[in-house]
């Protein structure tokens, strides 16, 4: 029996001396991506890992990292303890220099902490959620924008661009803050709570409901008891549907519905709620396609790679933040002193990217916590069934159209 | 007072789509003595076989209600024939219990992949739109549900209590080994059962999916209340849950506005342990000597 274990250690041992070996000889950097590739957010997911495959792509292209070829080593994040055993791997069997990642939030929060105690730099290029930051981690850090970023610009949206419209004081107009009730919704909705008592805004109702809610009518009675004038959604797919199926039935119509994210900014959403329903309805969400180049240098030229890799349109924003976080990170990596995960963090606490550079539109600088001071949410709208972008002006390619 | 009429109003309209999801599970609780978690699931195939024919066909979702309760019964059948009947005696009754879970799950993920996780909207077909009765609106569609759970109520009612098979049934769920001796075929009785149960959720099916898109996940918005319905009404008494549907109706209307969206099943879910704790078999459960 105890021979037999002493063999079969003998064995993995001379494996993984042939497995490290292989790896050395290439000269190669293995750097984690770590996305979920099945399950409900494969999708987005996958979407999201096209991003940093053509950062890393034209990386290598260009000659790689001080002419050593970046490989990317994918690992499925399908549910929150396969992103932990998967962050595991990576770290200790793949052995790459850092892990880029994750678009679903909770997944990002367990699998950083992996790398942290590992000391292997994380760089988040999608979660929105903003306590992953709130952990201050050392070699952590993220690109996109958060739920934070998404309520300051719909509170903006509502003082710099619905009320100048109206030819209204902000003050005037009476605001309603609806969200579901999941950390994601809820957290949104504080903030936007927080931001607008800062500009002074009325608000006449905040209704948090959950997310599986099936009849929303006696929440649009209230909206409609309180006179809003100005919405603000912050949902999933499904309550935003029928939110404005029964807003619609209810004949209730405010001056503006202001959405975040998710639910608004599908295609689908639209053509279940009907396009001449949603037409005029404004969003804010990552930056989208439909945005002026100027705003966005490079844009064009993403979308033009997008299309020779994978012959299609992008399917969503998501490709594009995670292009743009990661070149920013493998600029880093690049400029770093050495590959040794303090080296790579003083390379990333160092990068100052203007605003106006990116095929995002924002700059990058990280600040304390490693988030991405600079980064910001886009204001869209619904416009003749495509969504465009209407805020801020510089990035607009339509004018803001309100009903009067 | 036109806002509290309004809101009753809507709470009985949801009331009557509760109520037309609940019948089936009423059904196939009160005989067959079994939680049927996959309840949700087939009322999501049938909704996507809604779509199919609405959007493929060009049929009217009402058009598509008689084809829809033939092709339920028959996949109820399938189910309590081949997956649910060999486990009939089983050491343990819960088996069958895990079985339709395992369904439940098999059936979302099927879903998914043949159609993703998008939503697919059945054309609203007119029934999406209102009639105002004075300074009141009320939703087609869902009084046309209201409406059909009433009829579907009676008609069910009227084949347990005349017809020779609904008495069979009827004395199978009073009790499964004396009406055994009696002569009744219980399995052949469990597969009928188990297929007019589904079958009422294609009716469902047909009438719920203009007002909801079909989505993988849309039978479980649905099945958490439809069994607090089937529970409050009293497991297998078919007016108790239509009552028990428009009272939960008529609570989430009246709190979700009153109270706060958000509180809504915490006032749903308190009314109903309330009403359990002083009847515990529901409003018009059969009581003691049932089986």
């Amino acid at each position: 029996m105890f021979r037999t274990t002493r063999r079969m250690a003998l064995g993995l041992v001379a494996g993984l001396g042939i497995g490290l070996g292989a790896g050395a000889a290439q000269a190669e950097i293995r750097l984690g991506a770590l996305y979920p590739f099945s399950g409900e957010l494969a999708v987005l997911g996958d979407e999201s890992w096209r991003g940093l495959e053509l950062a890393v792509e034209e990386r290598n292209a260009a000659g790689g990292i001080r002419g050593e070829k970046i490989t990317l080593v994918r690992g499925d994040a399908v549910d929150n303890n396969q992103a932990v055993a998967e962050a595991r791997r990576l770290i200790s069997v793949a052995q790459v220099k850092a892990i880029f990642g994750t678009y679903s939030s909770a997944r990002s929060q367990v699998a950083s902490q992996v790398a942290e105690l590992a000391r292997i730099p994380y760089f988040e290029l999608g979660a929105v959620s903003d306590s992953i930051t709130e952990r201050k981690f050392r070699y952590l850090f993220r690109t996109n924008p958060t739920a934070r970023d998404m309520a300051a610009r719909s509170i903006e949206m509502v003082v710099k661009s619905v009320a100048p419209a109206f030819s209204v004081e902000p003050k005037d107009l009476r605001v309603a803050i609806i969200h579901e009730d999941s950390l994601y919704g809820t957290t949104v909705g504080r903030y936007q709570a927080g931001f607008a008592k800062e500009q002074g805004l009325n608000i006449v109702e905040t209704l948090p409901y959950p997310a599986n809610i099936v009849d929303m009518s006696a929440l649009i009675l209230r909206l409609q008891a309180a006179k809003a004038d100005v919405v603000l959604q912050t949902s999933y797919q499904n309550d935003t549907v029928l939110f404005f199926r029964q807003a619609r039935e209810a004949n209730f119509r405010p001056r503006a519905i202001i959405g975040g994210g998710g639910g608004y900014s599908l295609r689908e959403t639209m053509q279940a709620v009907g396009q001449e329903v949603m037409d005029g309805v404004l969003n804010v969400d990552f930056t989208q396609y439909a945005i002026n180049p100027k705003a966005a240098p490079g844009i064009e030229e993403f979308v033009a790679a997008y299309r020779a890799k994978y012959s299609m349109e992008p399917r969503s924003g998501h490709s594009l933040g995670n292009y743009v976080g990661a070149k920013v990170f493998l600029d880093a990596i690049a400029a770093a002193k050495s590959l040794a995960a303090d080296d790579i963090r003083a390379a990333v606490v160092a990068v100052d990217v203007p605003d106006g550079t990116t095929p995002e539109g924002w700059g990058v600088k990280f600040g304390p916590d490693g988030q991405n001071e600079r980064a910001k949410m886009m204001g869209l709208q619904w416009q003749d069934g495509r969504l465009v972008t209407v805020y801020p002006p510089e990035a607009a390619v339509s004018e803001l159209r309100l009903r009067r | 007072m036109e806002t509290f009429v309004q809101l009753v109003i809507n709470g009985l309209m949801l009331g009557g789509l509760f109520a037309i999801i609940s019948v089936g599970l009423t059904l196939i609780f009160g005989i067959i003595r079994l939680v049927n978690f996959a309840h949700g699931e087939l009322l999501m195939v049938g909704m996507y076989l809604t779509w199919l024919g609405t959007v493929k066909l060009g049929l009217h979702p009402y058009v598509l209600a008689p084809p829809l309760v033939l092709v339920l019964f028959v996949i109820g059948v399938l189910i309590q024939r081949f997956i649910l009947q060999p486990l009939l005696d089983a050491r343990d009754a819960h088996v069958q219990i895990f079985a339709t879970v395992g369904l439940s799950t098999a059936l979302i993920n099927l879903a998914l992949l043949v159609f993703g996780a998008d939503l697919y909207a059945t054309p609203a077909s007119g029934v999406r739109e209102s009639i105002t009765l004075g300074p009141f609106r009320i939703l087609i569609g869902q009084l046309v549900m209201f409406v059909c759970g009433i009829v579907v109520v009676a008609a069910l009612h009227l084949f347990m209590e005349r017809t020779y098979l609904g008495r069979a049934i009827r004395a199978t769920a009073q009790h499964r080994a004396a009406a055994q001796l009696m002569g009744v075929d219980v399995k052949r009785i469990y597969i009928v059962t188990f297929g007019i149960g589904a079958a009422c959720v294609g009716l469902a099916a047909a009438l719920v999916a203009p007002i909801y898109p079909a989505s993988p996940t849309v039978g479980t918005y649905f099945v958490l209340t439809a069994f607090v319905v089937v529970v409050l009404g009293g497991m297998g008494s078919l007016h108790g849950a239509f009552i028990g549907a428009l009272l939960i109706g008529l609570v989430d209307s009246l709190s979700a506005f009153y109270i706060a969206p958000d509180l809504k099943e915490v006032v749903i879910f308190a009314l109903f342990i309330l009403i359990l704790l002083f009847r515990p078999t529901g409003l018009f459960g059969l009581g003691r000597g049932s089986e």
